[in-house]
């Protein structure tokens, strides 16, 4: 060998070392790989170690296919997503496994060399652990999904311009729009110039300040207004990097038509259910209206016979008949008013919130019992609140409840031998509620069966549903209020009726 | 025959229809004094003759409770028990313990005033026959010890002969006794003596 030669390969010797030494300082794993199917290791730097746990002279010789994740493995046949292809050099991202047999994410990208006739003469891969980063990549995929599918309304909105960026598919369904034609581009289109006034811009301000407000606010959905939907979450996002401003908002809404539907559906229910209510109660009540009728009835007929047989026998001078048809007219009324109060009472209603006073339902409902207090004996005793309290909510069912309380009042006296039975009617009131009781001298009603009371088809009459008390309490707390008995069992028992003056 | 000291005494509860009912029966001439409840009735009633016309629905004291009082009371007013709906029951009732009749409401006129007048016809012929009862006791008290013993045993349907020795006495004194006690019992006939004396009893 002549010394230049001998000269020049100490140099490439060298090189090659400085090389080595660079790719065994490097933290990639650097490879090679024979062409053929199955890549098996020819040489590898140290990083191996540290990346898949083998040492070099371990690995050598292995088939680096056979280390894929089974579903990655045909990654770069099948071009998936995950391959990328740019100037001759693929970059591959999959899950290989580690010597301990977990799996690692790696980042490989690699070339194939080639002889000078274009045949592959080996793959050379450079790789690194990218786990930390694609875990972190999967969790915010998830996140994204998650949101994305989430039934709550998501919606990212700009800071000043109120720009929406981003809403899920919740928000495309509610909104009736799609994707590619969103149709609703502001936050501020979704909301009656009132409300973004006195309600979402101080939401906005309020989530910016500290970070986050809860509310509810009702959307106006312009695209879709047979949908109900309100916005009950707003979240201000912050850039970290400039100044900490408020960047945009999360708002998170909820499509709340079928709870609406449902409630609805409940509600009417419900009507259903006093009517039902009234007319079982008109119905048990029937032979003492129909003697209330009656008696007007048949003092017209005494009026009208008596003034003809005057008329017959010549003894009917004007003023005589006049006075006659006077009384007529007055039976006559008196018969209307008890058909009006009792088909007023019958009448199917909407549910509908007035105000009225309190005292006086109570005394209507007691003129409604009149023919029941007098068979029974009762004396109803009013202890009634001298402020004439008045109270929001629906007076047609209310009015059933205290007629329910009242007959139950009555009633409770049918099988005991008192002679003074009176049924008091008290009425009471606070800042924020009315306190009605309703209390008989009766026997009362013993601790067990004053448990059942409430409970449906639960009934100590022979004639009875048992269904007055339980639909006077739904009726009560659909209300905001409450309905509870007290008894000793022995001398009397009270119904407690507590209810906001306003209902919300 | 209309006689102006009778009276038709209404208890109803109800205002509007006893002022009807007074209405009513002041067209065919009758004198009626009305009352709301049974106890105003009891308060005021001075043992007029008359009828009655009795709501049985009534506070307090109702028609039937008011019956049983007059009954206990001796209160015999004929009675005619009114009922609303549905109190066929307790007019049933009502006429088990001797009201004459009973009406639901509302009633034909007719048929009330032809009651009305039928109720104070029951009212005068009781009232005549207690008139004659009192007169008769009084006849019988005028009669003397042997007088009563002789009418005992007329009325018990035995003859002269028998009568006289039952008492040891001859027929001819029964005989005398006999006609006495007819003459002072006001007796146009044996039946008649037999009548009051079943009256007596």
């Amino acid at each position: 060998m002549c010394p230049e030669a001998e000269t020049d390969l100490q140099r490439y010797k060298e090189e090659a070392e400085r090389y080595r030494l660079l790719a065994d300082q490097s933290t990639d794993m650097i490879s090679r790989h024979t062409a053929t199917p199955d890549w098996t290791y020819i040489d590898v730097n140290t990083a191996v170690e540290r990346v898949l746990g083998y040492t070099v002279d371990e690995i050598i010789g292995i088939k680096g296919y056979n280390l894929f994740h089974p579903e990655d493995a045909d990654n770069l046949r099948t071009r998936a997503n995950s391959v990328s292809y740019r100037r001759g050099m693929y970059t591959n991202v999959y899950r290989y496994r580690h010597k301990n047999g977990h799996y690692i994410w790696l980042e490989t990208t690699s070339r194939t060399i080639r002889s000078n006739d274009g045949e592959p003469v080996e793959v050379i891969c450079v790789s690194r652990d990218v786990t930390e980063r694609e875990l972190a990549q999967q969790a915010t995929r998830r996140l994204a999904r998650v949101v994305e599918a989430s039934s709550d309304m998501i919606m990212f909105c700009k800071h000043e311009s109120l720009q929406l960026t981003y809403m899920n598919e919740a928000s495309y369904i509610s909104m009736g729009t799609e994707k590619e034609n969103p149709a609703v581009f502001y936050l501020d289109q979704l909301f009656t110039e009132d409300i973004l006034a006195k309600l979402v811009r101080p939401a906005l301000s309020h989530a910016a300040d500290h970070g986050i407000w809860y509310g509810s606010i009702s959307l106006r959905l312009p695209t879709n207004p047979k949908r109900i939907a309100e916005i009950r979450e707003v979240i201000a996002h912050r850039n970290r990097t400039d100044n900490n401003r408020v960047e945009y908002y999360s708002i998170i809404g909820r499509d709340i038509t079928l709870q609406k539907k449902a409630e609805d559906e409940a509600k009417r229910h419900q009507l259903e259910m006093a009517h039902m209510a009234r007319l079982l109660s008109v119905g048990e009540m029937a032979s003492g209206l129909a003697h209330e009728i009656n008696q007007p009835l048949a003092a017209i007929i005494n009026y009208c016979r008596g003034t003809l047989r005057r008329a017959d026998e010549g003894k009917a001078d004007l003023e005589t008949t006049y006075n006659a048809m006077r009384l007529v007219t007055r039976q006559a009324n008196r018969a209307a008013e008890i058909v009006r109060r009792m088909r007023s009472f019958v009448k199917k209603t909407e549910y509908q919130r007035i105000e009225f006073p309190i005292n006086e339902a109570c005394r209507e409902i007691s003129h409604f019992l009149h023919q029941e207090a007098i068979d029974h004996n009762i004396t109803f005793d009013f202890q009634l609140d001298s402020n004439d309290p008045s109270l929001l909510a629906d007076k047609i069912q209310i009015e059933q409840v205290l007629l329910n309380l009242m007959r139950n009042a009555i009633e409770a006296y049918s099988e005991c031998d008192n002679r003074y039975r009176p049924v008091i009617i008290r009425s009471r009131s606070t800042d924020n509620y009315i306190y009605i009781e309703i209390e008989d001298e009766a026997r009362g009603i013993a601790g067990e069966q004053l448990d059942k009371l409430f409970e449906a088809f639960y009934t100590s009459k022979s004639n009875g549903l048992g269904m007055g008390l339980a639909i006077s309490r739904t009726i009560i707390e659909t209300h905001g209020g409450q309905l509870w008995a007290q008894s000793d069992g022995e001398t009397g028992t009270r119904f407690n009726l507590k209810l906001p003056i306003r209902d919300k | 025959m209309q006689n102006s000291t009778e009276t038709v005494f209404i208890v109803d509860d109800d205002d509007d229809f006893r002022d009807s009912m007074q209405w009513l029966l002041e067209s065919d001439d009758l004198t009626v004094v009305g009352f709301n409840s049974a106890q105003q009735f009891l308060d005021n009633y001075q043992h007029q003759s008359g009828c009655m016309l009795l709501d049985v629905r009534m506070p307090d004291i109702n028609g039937l409770a008011l019956q049983q009082i007059m009954i206990e009371r001796g209160i015999s007013l004929p009675i005619i028990v009114l009922s609303g709906h549905g109190d066929i029951p307790m007019a049933v009732s009502a006429m088990k313990h001797g009201a004459l009749d009973f009406l639901e409401k509302p009633f034909d006129d007719e048929v009330l005033l032809r009651q009305v007048h039928q109720a104070l016809e029951t009212a005068r012929n009781q009232a005549n026959s207690q008139q004659e009862a009192q007169q008769s006791q009084g006849r019988y008290a005028s009669l003397s010890r042997r007088e009563k013993e002789v009418m005992t045993l007329v009325v018990s349907g035995k003859a002269n002969r028998e009568i006289a020795e039952v008492l040891g006495i001859s027929p001819k004194t029964v005989e005398v006794h006999r006609s006495r006690v007819m003459s002072k019992m006001q007796a146009d006939s044996l039946p008649n003596l037999v009548h009051q004396a079943a009256r007596l009893n």
